[in-house]
């Protein structure tokens, strides 16, 4: 194998956990929104329900969960619901968006939870209702208030992706072990090592970016 | 026909009952101060007639109509919509919202409210913002309306959460406190504030601790304890002649 050769194979592996990473962003961001209603909703059966959820995805290993969500669908139901290289992925994918949306919804519930009453009863007083107060009052005091949690998750997801490669999603690690390691071939490691240095440390950039644009006003 | 009438208003915390039947009424234009010791409900009275907390059992009457009655055996008390807009609040703490200049903080809710309404019936952007910047003159903050709350001393946080409350021109504007969490030296700013607004229009409740204020600014006053109104009266009467044993004790504890 050529020096260009290995370089393609490691960018499509690359490619690979960098979509990995977008997508269950995008997916668990808002879910994770959806799930912290759950934790705070009055009604006692529903909130009871969703804590038991949390506790189960948040006291399981990821690795089990990706095994469980790849190969159970298909021992209950005797179909296959995620064939060949992109049903691996897809499961991957679904893993990774409910294992996240738990830890973003308990992070979000940490930043609601903190807003003062006051905030509320201001709101209350000056007639919004409670739609308008959580979009137009508490939101925006949460985001800044999560955020630091929040870049610790997300950095944290970064090094996750490689856990799916025991479903043989072809992430960069299962790339390198299968096709390049396999061969005796150890300077990629370094190279992957670059890889996520370069990428944690883009998203350092960006969340310091995301705080300074929120530091105009102090809770 | 008085503005706002109070009828047998109760309210209790688990075994505390902390409003035993309060009645009062008041005239529009007036300005009625609350006094009394710690704890005597003054603020859980406030809080009741802003829906904040809701009164176990009693009535709330705003021009003759009833907003809020609840009784024994109810599931729920019966608000009018009508209720929450006819009445206003200035918390001790301000409460501004910390993420909103002191003009988006005047302008949030009447800008939420306007666009409930049809196109045709509502307030527009530009009447808004000129009423903002008309009570923001009024508060003596014009050069201030791009600060954020962070950058403003309590007095001015404070003087801000009045013209908060005005830009909604509720029927009855009350005030807990409103001075409590200031400095001594940035108190008279807003008491000046709070005297300047009143007049032949505007009703105001104030929950203080501020004698020299009350006695200058009331109509009427009213002494809590234990969760009734133990007296009530034109400031001189209950500063000056006092009748309960309870008030003249309260008022001579306290230096002025
Ligand atoms: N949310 C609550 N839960 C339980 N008890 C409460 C609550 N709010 C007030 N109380 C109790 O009600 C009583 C009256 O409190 P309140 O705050 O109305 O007094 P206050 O007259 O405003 O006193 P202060 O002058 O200190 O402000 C107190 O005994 C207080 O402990
Ligand atoms: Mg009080």
């Amino acid at each position: 194998m050529n020096f260009s050769q290995i370089n393609l194979l490691l960018l499509s592996g690359f490619g690979k956990t960098c979509s990995l990473f977008f997508l269950t962003l995008i997916f668990a961001l808002p879910l994770g929104l959806v799930v912290m209603f759950g934790l705070i909703c009055p009604f006692k059966p529903l909130r009871w329900l969703t804590r038991t959820v949390v506790w189960i995805i948040r006291g399981t290993p990821l690795m089990l969960q990706l095994f469980v969500v790849f190969y159970v669908p298909g021992m209950l139901f005797h179909t296959n619901l995620f064939v060949g290289t992109s049903g691996r992925f897809q499961a991957a994918l679904v893993a990774f968006v409910i294992n996240y949306s738990c830890y973003f919804a308990e992070i979000y519930r940490g930043g609601v939870e903190s807003i003062p009453r006051g905030q509320y009863e201001a709101a209350q007083v000056l007639g919004l209702s409670r739609v308008e107060t959580f979009f137009r009052v508490v939101l925006m005091q949460v985001v800044k208030r999560i955020l630091a949690p929040m870049s610790n998750e997300v950095i944290t997801l970064v090094k996750d992706t490689s856990l799916a490669r025991v479903i043989a999603v072809a992430e960069i690690f299962y790339i390198n072990e299968v096709r390049i390691l396999s061969k005796a071939i150890i300077w990629p490691l370094f190279y992957i090592g670059v890889f996520f240095l370069l990428f944690v440390g883009a998203l350092t950039l960006l969340f310091n970016y995301a705080e300074k644009k929120l530091s105009y006003y102090k809770l | 026909m008085a503005i706002l009438e109070v009828k047998n208003l109760r309210k209790h915390f688990g075994g505390n009952e902390v409003l035993k039947g309060v009645d009062f009424s008041l005239e529009k234009g007036n300005v009625l101060s609350i006094i009394g010791s710690s704890g005597g409900g003054k603020t859980t009275l406030l809080r009741c007639l802003n829906f904040l907390e809701k009164a176990d059992e009693g009535d709330i009457f705003v021009n003759g109509e009833c907003v809020y009655h609840a009784e024994a055996g109810m599931k729920k008390p019966v608000v009018s919509p009508k209720a929450q807009r006819s009445m206003g609040l200035v918390f001790q703490q301000f409460n501004l919202f910390p993420q909103y200049s002191v003009m988006d903080n005047l302008m949030l809710a009447p800008k939420l409210q306007a666009k409930r309404l049809p196109a045709d019936a509502r307030e527009s952007a530009q009447e808004i913002l000129a009423r903002a910047e008309a009570l923001l003159a009024r508060v003596g903050l014009s050069e201030k309306a791009n600060a954020y709350p962070c950058e403003l001393s309590g007095g001015q946080c404070q003087r801000v959460a009045i013209a908060r409350a005005l830009m909604l021109q509720p029927e009855i504007l009350c005030f807990d406190e409103p001075t409590s969490a200031l400095d001594p030296e940035l108190t008279g700013e807003v008491l000046r504030v709070i005297r300047s607004l009143k007049n032949s229009e505007r009703t105001m409740i104030i929950v203080t601790h501020e004698m020299e204020f009350a006695r200058n600014v009331s109509d009427k006053v009213i002494f809590m304890a234990d969760g009734v109104i133990e007296e009530m009266g034109t400031p001189e009467e209950i500063f000056d002649h006092p009748k309960s044993e309870k008030t003249a004790a309260f008022l001579s504890h306290r230096a002025f």
